[in-house]
């Protein structure tokens, strides 16, 4: 039986650690940059941009020999700015093929993509290859590529490559032609074999690759073997595929503590721009987003955000945020931000001919953030009944956009509506033979005319509380002769009257 | 001989460089109108309240303007479209706006000026015996559940203490010689638990007056409008200034109610605005007073209804814009409709 073609993609990206704090600030892309890791006296140098190096630094430098580079931009490490950064090249190489084998090490990310089969879909290999790149480099990440028909052999390609060189194809059963010039070293050779080679004087893969194989196994046993066939580009691998799990996530820790809430909305755009760029990526687009602010006091401060539709309008998320944010201030000043939001499917709405005109969703849900900023939360929305006979039984629910059509039914005959005074106001009242009489209401005099009542109310019979109120209904008139309906209650307990409600 | 049209014609051909089309009358507009879903106040508005424009419902407390702009909105509810309630003193009723047939749904309630909600407290006290009346839980000593030692003989001890207990102090007082006064027994008074909750519902129960100083409502209640007509797709916006005293409604800059004016039109929107005294003056394209209602008196225990009178006090958009050369008759400009309390039934 045949073996099936194959036909690998290595994607490399030097210095991680440097790229993915470069890829939030792209300010700093111009300036000579490094990462620092370590301890606070023993920090070492981990990763540096052309800038850097351009000037002189290597890895592995002290922070008091990076103080002689007056001109070079230090950052500690932020491990979860890789990972976010490693997530974000995944999602985009998922998107060429679904069988992605991740073979990064501590300060490089390395990806090897199964392109065979993808031809049709999606081009040549060069092509793919460019479209990739371009995809990469969007994402603020810079990279390269190598495509080779074995696996080992696409991986030393890349390994070998400059950036300036950004696809290299080697066609099948190049590979020990393409690999025989490359120094040992894109092996990755434990110590004692690097020795031993450097003894015997095989200094590239091409003289490794020539070497008699009994001869090499007797030496060096079985694992001499496998480095012969790496070298000749002859090594068959069994391909694990990742299966990353779809996460929206962004991490950002800021340089110096943010008191201001605009300043902070700079970085949030940039993180939204990073999210909104995956979901496009899949044809999704953002439903949610939750931003959590770490603080100053050792404290966090979440957030989240839900408009009606999902959209991938950055400017529509950043307005939301900010008036969200707004509404509800973090309490001490934000050390990190993480946006983490939940993919929806991209909106479309089907508009009837003949349907009425009602409000647009997204337009709705900034005004909506609006008048909560005005009036309160709680203050706007559509009021839900509750199943009960208290005051105000009745709970605000945010509004939206009802899909179903009304199934009220309207009253055939006009009803009087309540209008409830909240809270209650007190007046005085004259009572002759337990009959309200008169009472004072808005420094005004008002004569009753007939008084309905009295009907007890307030409490539940199954919970332990006193019904203590009695409600009436009073016709009453002024003495300009303006008529006043009213209901009236009153607190037995404290023989005090309330004006609850004016019928009008 | 000529025709009439062709005299017309002749007519209006010599006199157009004075007069243009002098014999013709301009087109007539019709104007968009929704029903108010009162029969009496359709007839008499020839269809309903005008779309696109504002409304003005002016009338003192209990004069029917609630009701009125209620079974407006619900007719609007129906038709599937949604409608804003900018509730300027937090007065709407939800149950009531329910009685009437809106659907709470396609409703946005905006309440302006809410503070804390302050529920009436003395649904809350529970009334409780003071502890001493209260069955003690019995002490455990030593071995027996209740008993005082592991041995029978130990039950009795402490029962002289015990008996001495009961018996009043005046009983096992040494006698004298002279006669001893008899301690008056106090009348014992039960209150309810606890007292601090008391003072606290009299501090909060003391009179607030939340209509008076109403600029921040009226400011937040505004501007809300303002968004409401910017994002458009409201099919009616109810401004609820009924609560409002006229001394503070009136000082509204008049600009404002132009704007809404102008935003309605583009929008078509209608914008109800209910009121105690004329604010929008001429920016209005109707002005309805409602004049002081007449209680019914159907039932001799409960209330029943109000009885409202409507007279149009202003109409920007007339049916026709031909000024006859006689004087027309004049048409009833009042109409009057009885409004039913939810218990009353059908009638």
């Amino acid at each position: 039986m045949t073996r099936p073609a194959e036909l690998y993609a290595c994607l490399y990206a030097k210095e991680l650690p440097a790229q993915a704090m470069l890829r939030l600030r792209p300010q700093l892309r111009e300036r000579p940059f490094v990462v620092m890791q370590g301890e606070a006296p023993l920090q070492q140098v981990c990763s540096l941009n052309t800038k850097a190096r351009a000037l002189g630094v290597a890895h592995g430098m002290t922070k008091v020999e990076i103080d002689t580079f007056p001109s070079v931009t230090v950052l500690p490490r932020s491990h979860a700015e890789e990972q976010t950064a490693k997530s974000a090249l995944l999602e985009c190489a998922g998107t060429f093929s679904p069988r992605i084998e991740d073979r990064s090490d501590d300060t490089s990310l390395l990806l090897v993509i199964d392109i065979a089969g993808t031809e049709r879909l999606l081009g040549s290999p060069s092509k793919m290859g460019k479209t990739l790149l371009h995809q990469v480099k969007l994402f603020g990440i810079t990279a390269c590529l190598a495509i080779a028909s074995n696996f080992h052999a696409a991986i030393c390609l890349a390994r070998s490559m400059s950036p300036s060189n950004q696809v290299a194809i080697t066609t099948s059963g190049q590979e020990g032609l393409a690999l025989a010039r490359l120094p040992l070293t894109v092996l990755d050779l434990p110590e004692k074999y690097a020795e031993t080679f450097s003894l015997w004087g095989i200094h590239t893969l091409g003289m490794l690759a020539e070497l008699p194989e009994k001869a090499l196994v007797s030496r060096m046993g079985q694992e001499g073997r496998r480095l012969r066939l790496l070298a000749r580009g002859e090594l068959n691998h069994l391909f694990i595929p990742l299966e990353a799990a779809f996460t929206l996530e962004e991490h950002m820790e800021l340089d110096t503590p943010i008191e201001l809430l605009d300043s902070l909305l700079f970085v949030v755009g940039v993180l939204l721009k990073q999210l909104i760029l995956r979901t496009t990526t899949r044809v999704l687009a953002l439903a949610s987003v939750t931003i959590t602010l770490s603080l100053e006091d050792a404290t966090s401060h979440t957030r989240t955000v839900r408009p009606a539709l999902p959209t991938n309008n950055r400017q529509l998320w950043i307005k939301l945020l900010h008036l969200d944010l707004e509404d509800h201030p973090p309490q001490a000043a934000i050390l990190a931000l993480s946006l983490t939001a939940e993919p929806g499917s991209t909106s479309k709405v089907q508009l009837g001919l003949f349907s009425p005109q009602l409000p647009e969703p997204m337009r709705l849900d900034v005004t909506l953030a609006r008048i909560r900023a005005i009036v309160g939360e709680d203050c706007v929305g559509r009021a839900m009944l509750k199943d009960t006979h208290q005051r105000d039984g009745f709970t605000i629910e945010p509004f939206t956009i009802p899909s179903e059509s009304s199934t009220e039914v309207t009253s055939t005959q006009p009803r009087v509506a309540i209008r409830q005074l909240r809270p209650p106001e007190n007046i005085s009242l004259t009572l002759i033979g337990h009959q309200p009489k008169a009472f004072f209401f808005r420094e005004k005099q008002y004569t009753v005319e007939r008084a309905y009542g009295p009907w007890l109310t307030g409490g539940d019979w199954w919970a332990p509380t006193l019904w203590g109120n009695e409600q009436w209904d009073l016709i009453a008139r002024s003495r300009d002769g303006e008529l006043l309906g009213c209901c009236l209650l009153r607190d037995l307990t404290q023989n005090s009257w309330q004006m609850a409600a004016l019928y009008d | 001989m000529p025709t009439a049209a062709a005299l017309r014609l002749q007519i209006e051909t010599a006199l157009a460089h004075r007069i243009p089309s002098s014999l013709s009358p301009a087109p007539r507009t019709i104007r968009p109108l929704a029903p108010t879903g009162i029969f009496t106040v359709d007839n008499l508005l020839q269809g309903g309240l005008p779309l696109g424009a504002i409304t003005e419902i002016i009338g003192s407390e209990c004069s029917g303007r609630t009701s009125f702009a209620l079974s407006f909105t619900a007719q609007i509810t129906q038709t599937g479209k949604v409608c804003a309630w900018v509730d300027v003193s937090n007065a709407l009723s939800p149950e009531s706006a329910s009685a009437i047939g809106i659907d709470l749904n396609r409703l946005l309630w905006v309440r302006c000026g809410v503070t804390n909600p302050i529920t009436p407290l003395s649904s809350q006290i529970s009334f409780s015996l003071p502890p001493k009346y209260l069955i003690v839980p019995p002490v455990k000593k030593g071995l027996h559940g209740g008993g005082f030692g592991p041995h029978p003989r130990g039950e009795v001890k402490g029962l002289s203490t015990a008996v001495s207990g009961l018996l009043r102090p005046e009983a096992i007082a040494p006698r004298c010689a002279e006669p001893q006064r008899r301690t008056k027994v106090e009348k014992e008074i039960f209150e309810p638990n606890p007292p601090q909750s008391i003072r606290s519902i009299q501090r909060t129960l003391t009179p607030r007056k939340s209509w008076f100083k109403p600029w921040s409502k009226i400011d937040q209640a505004l501007r809300v409008t303002d968004l409401l007509l910017q994002a458009g797709g409201f099919s009616a916006i109810v401004l609820d200034l009924g609560s409002i005293a006229p001394e503070f409604a009136s000082r509204i800059p008049l600009a404002t109610w132009f704007r809404y004016r102008a935003a309605a039109e583009r929008s078509q929107a209608s914008i109800l605005l209910l009121t105690q005294h004329a604010c929008a003056k001429s920016s209005a394209g109707l002005v309805l007073r409602l004049q002081p209602a007449i209680a019914l008196h159907d039932e001799p225990t409960v209330f029943t209804g109000i009885e409202h009178r409507v007279e149009v006090a202003r109409e920007r958009f007339t049916p026709t814009n031909v000024v006859p050369m006689r004087k027309q008759p004049q048409s009833d400009r009042s109409a009057s409709w009885h409004s039913r309390t939810a218990w009353a039934g059908q009638r």
